[in-house]
């Protein structure tokens, strides 16, 4: 049985970052994810327990220019109540409403959810369909610095991520989509929440009558991490949704992919279910 | 029972929408189910389960456990050489000696202070093990070669000393066979028009009780055992303790607290019960064990998984001539009731719809597997499964419609199958005739088979399914009775003792309102002990849809007793034929008049204080006018037997597999609607279980290990997933029930599953021909990447 | 040694100071500790809600809150909820829409219920379906328990 020998509860980042440098420390926010994996023995609870949810910084959805930010204690319900994200970005709203169950929207935060940085992440699909940076803090120098990287750049595998031990999500940031935009996800599953995805699509773009420009396309557990889909979106990249362009998008899916089989689903299903689905979804976004 | 009371229209509370007597108190949060309950000095214990599949164990160091502050004994099965072989064919010692044979057998266990502690302590013990070669299924037990399960004399230790085996060595893997027959298979065969073979798979699922696995024991200064404990059966549990420990089934107490859900999971005994009492005696103080979640997936019995290989024929003319029937079940390590589901699989192939040849066979075969109990329908989801495939086959190969083909062969009121069952009471086509047309079932059918090469990849069909199961009890056991106590006190309240346990479905709300219609009270008046063996009288069990009828008949049987007392007694005081008296509103009264004549109470009352001094106390023991089977298994097994028929529709897309139950319609023959409101309840719920059986929950065993233990990957039925449900109550007046009334605990999730893959069918022209129909597996079939599954000839 | 954190709370309106060990969950101590056993361990895994409790207004599992995270927070559990009108509310209509089998998962559905009904006073069945698909019931078929929670709904309105 870990022992925790020291509990702390810092009010502000700078706080909080100090107590990372001194090390050995686990990192509790809404903690959905810390006693489930600390049963299946994927997680030792270190000397340290730190309760961030205290921070303030950390919250809050807010706009500045041309950029949304989101602070990593934004929980996924504050986010299906934000009017911004319902309008602006469709497919993190879609995501947060499939996401877990009311009870768990209510406590898990989109910071945790990254740094959990699983390959099914809900949140993390639209997050790369949407271009979204990663924000991090810490005190590599003894004074607070933050520095930030496409999300897509921040996942080195499952479970984990650039992060530094010292470092904290502080936010996520998202470049508010362009007049025409259109984003949309979906996750496989036979319930409408409370399933871990089978896989996932997320889909940006600018929609030009017929035509797709700035492409996003991403993908959950079909790699070891959320991917974005270079081939994918290289076939829609200024095409027009026609029937053809729809056919090479979903082959160059194949390419973009690599499913595994586990006791969930096999490869060959995952692979099905991309080609089915992304086609289903650009013809929805083409037909709207 | 004697002809049903006429029940006095508004005033009755018979088939009144009544809620449940202790659901104020559940939703209080203040029920105290076992995992609630703290007895004062009480340790914690955990059970140390093998990490192979199939090993010899040569050593077990529980040295370093011990010594761990706070922890007060740890037992193997060397501490414990007495303990008896338990479960059906006794081939199951509790803690596992010299060998292991699946992946959850216990192997030790811990009693100390704390959860935590007893935790800490099992990783501390220190297990050597010498692999054997496993056995992942039925196939490999019955290869040539094959390492023999239980190769050995299982014996125990008697209280007098002496050795006496209780489960004999086996040369092969078969722990059980059953076969049965009726009538002439090869003649049938011959007199066939079509004739028809497949093989089914049936898949593992789990009971999932919300309420975890648990019990408590506690020895009392004079070596007297008491047990709170969930089981479905205290009586007979008491005799096995009793047994178990070498001591008089007399000293032993069971106490039945609230239980977070039953469906046959607590029909047996399993080793953590024994384990807990040998800790309890070991320690001289109670001991309290509680499963975890993922104990209750790994630990627990499942369904029984049975292939399937079904081979019926019919003529042209729409008559089945035959059933030929073999089944393989995997037996899993130890044989628990999953093995006996014979009993009511062959039933189902015998007498659902009339077929006067039958023919089957049951092997159940031991595996390294997680072994099989009695789960909610007991074998017959799936005997009614391949039943149901075989009848919509049959009507389509003749060209007949698929209702038709039905009506045509399900029985009638009055019919006696071959197999000796009685139909006194029988709603058979009306259930076929409600669910088809409040469904709209063959015009749906006839239109969605049109859209087959539809461009439309969401297709919609409809299926259904019947299915017959016993509605008056089962005579399985010596006796299929239930003792009920009934005593009504100077103030006309009721205490209602009645052996038939609680376990959900809402048995002391039925039985109190049952009395409560004889004795003309309200149901406000009575008060139901159930739950202490000290107490109650004798009942077998809550099992086979058993309750409602038979501890019905036994209330009924002492309310009435107290009825004839009343009404002598107020005879004598008020000079009136004894047999002009009825019971109304709290009062005697005058029954062709409705005068009031006395109120209740005064006349107890006056009873008690009279010279004469006596009570209203009353006892009745009721047995139903059931047969024993004979050693071919015929003989009218039950007092009543009861039918349903579903009609699900469902909406299936085809390029992802999705399967979306939107309705199912239900017509059930439930003899008489006592509880509306719970009978609803019964029959909602099980439709939601076979929903899960057909199309959700799949416990995955592979290399012998449960791969899912969890809520995340075994995924049960929630909230937004359930269909529309419409039900239909036909009420057929049994002559025997309670107010007519029949079972109907398990009928609800019998015939779901088959229900939906004739729906698949209709929807997509497809069948498929195992279970769970999970989006991937229904992806494959409809994509020609599944194969159907196969049946290896047996040695 | 495990470390011990004083917190202070409120727990079903009263204010208490607990001491709790770092790394122990809000379920255990609000059952083992503090002896409130309304709220149920079903899974330990946030999957079936059993567990349910409401802290500052908000559902959440407490299998998978740390107790020490209770620290100046308003919480209340089952108990709690029934002493308040929707509570008894819920009571009522969970008893007369026979929305109670086993009763194992109701006290987790009521808290859950009675947030949902805060949140959309006029939620339609899909939108109550939806409100409680973090709770699992194996009994009922959830049926009845949205005719209760409809029930609710109306008789607030």
């Amino acid at each position: 049985m870990s022992e925790v020998n020291n509990y702390a509860a810092p009010r502000s980042l700078d706080e909080a970052a100090d107590i990372l440098r001194a090390g050995n420390v686990t990192i509790l926010a809404g903690g959905t994810d810390v006693m489930p994996q600390m049963k299946a023995g994927k997680l030792t609870l270190q000397p340290t327990l730190m309760n961030i949810q205290r921070i303030a910084e950390l919250r809050g959805i807010a706009q500045a220019g041309g950029v949304v930010r989101i602070g990593a204690l934004t929980t996924i319900t504050e986010i299906l109540n934000s009017a911004l994200v319902r309008e602006r970005f469709n497919a993190l709203w879609q995501a947060c409403d499939h996401f877990a169950s009311d009870q768990l929207r209510n406590v898990a935060t989109i910071g945790g959810n990254i740094c959990n940085a699983s390959p099914a992440g809900d949140t993390l699909v639209p997050l790369l369909a949407l271009d979204a940076k990663v924000v991090l803090a810490g005190k590599p120098n003894g004074a607070l610095a933050t520095r930030a990287m496409p999300l897509a750049d921040f996942f080195v595998g499952p479970g984990r991520t650039k992060r530094a031990a010292t470092e904290l999500v502080s936010a996520v940031e998202l470049p508010l989509p362009p007049a025409g935009s259109v984003s949309e996800f979906f996750k496989f599953g036979t319930r409408p929440a409370l399933d871990i995805a089978m896989i996932s699509i997320g889909l940006g773009a600018v929609l030009d009558g017929k035509t797709l420009r700035n492409v996003r396309v991403a993908f959950g557990a079909v790699a070891p991490t959320p991917i974005r889909a270079p081939q994918t979106e290289a076939a829609l990249e200024g095409k027009a949704l026609v029937d053809a362009a729809i056919e090479a998008a979903v082959t160059a899916a194949a390419c973009d992919i690599h499913p595994i089989s586990d006791f969930r689903a096999s490869d060959w299903y995952r692979r099905e279910l991309v080609h089915n689905i992304l086609q289903r979804m650009l013809v929805h976004v083409r037909d709207r | 029972m004697d002809a049903i009371v006429k029940s006095r229209a508004d005033d009755s509370l018979i088939g009144k929408r009544i809620p449940k007597m202790d659901a104020p108190e559940k939703a209080s949060g203040k029920t105290r189910y076992i995992q609630d309950i703290n007895i004062p000095g009480q340790l914690y214990a955990k059970i140390l389960r093998s990490t192979e599949a199939h090993a010899k164990i040569l050593s077990i160091d529980t040295s370093a456990a011990k010594a761990l502050r706070g922890v007060h004994a740890v037992i193997t099965a060397a501490d414990v050489p007495w303990q008896r072989p338990i479960g059906v064919a006794k081939d199951h010692l509790p803690l596992k000696r010299d060998r292991v044979r699946s992946p959850r057998d216990e192997i030790a266990a811990v009693a100390a202070d704390s959860e935590d502690i007893a935790e800490a302590a099992l990783k501390l013990i220190k297990v050597k093990y010498e692999r054997l070669p496993t056995v992942k299924n039925v196939e490999d037990a019955l290869k040539a070669g094959a390492p023999i399960l239980h190769d050995e004399d299982l014996a125990w230790t008697r209280p007098d000393g002496k050795t006496e085996v209780l489960h004999k060595r086996s040369g092969d893997n078969v722990a059980m066979t059953f076969d049965y027959a009726q009538g002439d298979v090869a003649q049938g065969e011959a007199d066939s028009d079509v004739v028809i073979e497949d093989v089914f798979w049936l898949h593992y699922v789990t009971h999932c009780c919300l309420g975890v696995s648990g019990v408590i024991a506690e020895f009392d200064a004079g070596d007297n055992l008491l047990l709170y404990s969930n089981t479905q059966v205290p009586f007979l549990h008491k005799r096995e303790f009793a047994e178990q420990l070498g001591i008089d089934p007399g000293r032993i107490r069971i106490i039945q607290p609230p239980i977070g859900g039953g469906f046959g999971s607590k029909l047996d005994i399993y080793p953590f019960e024994p384990i807990a009492i040998f800790l309890a005696k070991a320690t001289k103080r109670p001991v309290k064990l509680i499963f975890t979640r993922e104990e209750e997936f790994v630990a627990s019995p499942t369904r029984q998984p049975v292939l399937l290989k079904l081979k019926s024929g019919c003529r042209k003319d729409g008559t089945l001539t035959f059933r030929t029937v073999e089944t393989l079940h995997d037996n899993g390590a130890y044989t628990s009731w999953g093995a006996t589901t014979p009993f009511v699989m062959m039933q189902t192939f015998s007498s659902l719809y009339r077929v006067a040849n039958c023919d089957y066979r049951t092997r159940a075969i031991y595996t390294n597997n997680p072994y099989a109990g009695s789960f909610r329908g007991y074998g017959n989801l799936q005997a009614t499964f391949a039943v149901e495939a075989h009848m919509d086959k049959l009507a389509e190969a003749i060209g007949m419609d698929s209702l038709e083909f039905r009506l045509k062969n399900a029985q009638h009121q009055g019919e006696t199958t071959p197999q000796g069952m009685q139909f006194k009471s029988c709603g058979f086509q009306e259930c076929l005739r409600t669910a088809a047309a409040r469904s709209d079932y063959q015009a749906k059918q006839r239109s969605n088979r049109e859209k087959w090469h539809d461009k439309n990849p969401i297709k919609r069909g409809a299926g259904i399914a019947s299915m017959l199961h016993v509605g008056g009890g089962a005579k399985i056991y010596p006796s299929d009775g239930c003792g009920t106590i009934l005593k009504i006190d100077d103030f006309a309240h009721v205490t209602l003792i009645t052996g038939a346990s609680e376990i959900g479905q809402g048995s002391e709300t039925v039985l109190s309102q049952l009395v409560c219609e004889e004795l003309g009270l309200p149901l406000s008046v009575v008060t139901v002990v159930n739950n202490d063996t000290d107490i109650t009288p004798w009942d077998v069990g809550v099992h086979a849809s058993r309750t409602t009828f038979i501890a019905g008949n036994s209330a009924i049987g002492a309310a009435r007793k107290a009825k004839t007392k009343i009404f002598a007694a107020a005879a004598e005081k008020f000079e009136r034929a004894a047999d002009s008296l009825d019971l109304h509103g709290g009062f005697v009264i005058d029954k062709n008049t409705g005068d009031k004549i006395i109120e209740l109470g005064k006349l107890i009352r006056s009873l008690h204080f009279s010279d004469k001094a006596d009570l209203v106390m009353t006892s009745f023991y009721y047995e139903p006018p059931s047969a024993h089977q004979d050693r071919n298994f015929k003989g009218d097994v039950s007092a009543a037997y009861a039918w349903a028929t579903q009609v699900a529709e469902i909406e299936i897309d085809t390029q992802t597999g999705i399967v979306r139950l939107l309705k199912v319609t239900g017509a059930h023959d439930v003899g008489r609607v006592l509880n509306r409101l719970g009978i609803e309840g019964q029959i909602e719920g099980g439709i939601v279980m076979g929903q899960g059986y057909a199309l959700t929950e799949n416990l995955i065993v592979e290399d012998n290990v449960v791969r899912n233990p969890n809520f995340r990957d075994y995924k049960l039925v929630t909230a937004p997933e359930i269909p529309d449900m419409d039900i239909s109550f036909i009420e057929t007046m049994d002559g025997e029930g309670p107010q007519g009334a029949k079972g109907v605990g398990e009928a609800p999730a019998i015939c779901v599953a088959a229900a939906v893959a004739n729906a698949i069918y209709n929807a997509t022209g497809v069948r498929i021909y195992a279970l769970p129909f999970t989006p991937e597996n229904v992806y494959r079939a409809l994509h020609g990447q599944s194969k159907a599954p196969i049946w290896k000839p047996l040695t | 040694m495990s470390a011990t954190v004083d917190i202070t709370f409120k727990l079903n309106g009263v204010e208490r100071r607990v001491a709790v060990a770092a790394q122990m969950s809000a379920l255990d101590m609000l059952r083992d500790q503090i002896g409130l056993t309304g709220t149920k361990y079903a899974c330990g895994e946030g999957e079936c809600g059993a567990c349910t409790i409401r802290v500052d207004g908000l559902t959440v599992n407490s299998c998978l809150m740390f107790a020490v995270d209770c620290d100046g927070r308003d919480v209340v559990t089952i108990e709690g909820l029934v002493t308040s009108p929707i509570g008894e509310a819920l009571r009522k209509s969970f008893t007369k829409n026979g929305a109670v089998q086993c009763g194992f998962c109701t006290p987790g559905l009521m808290v859950q219920a009675s947030h949902l009904l805060e949140q959309h006073p006029h939620a339609d069945r899909s939108e109550i379906q939806r409100g409680i698909e973090g709770n699992l019931c194996r009994c009922t078929g959830y049926k009845k328990i949205v005719d209760a929670i409809v029930d609710a709904e109306i008789n607030a309105a």
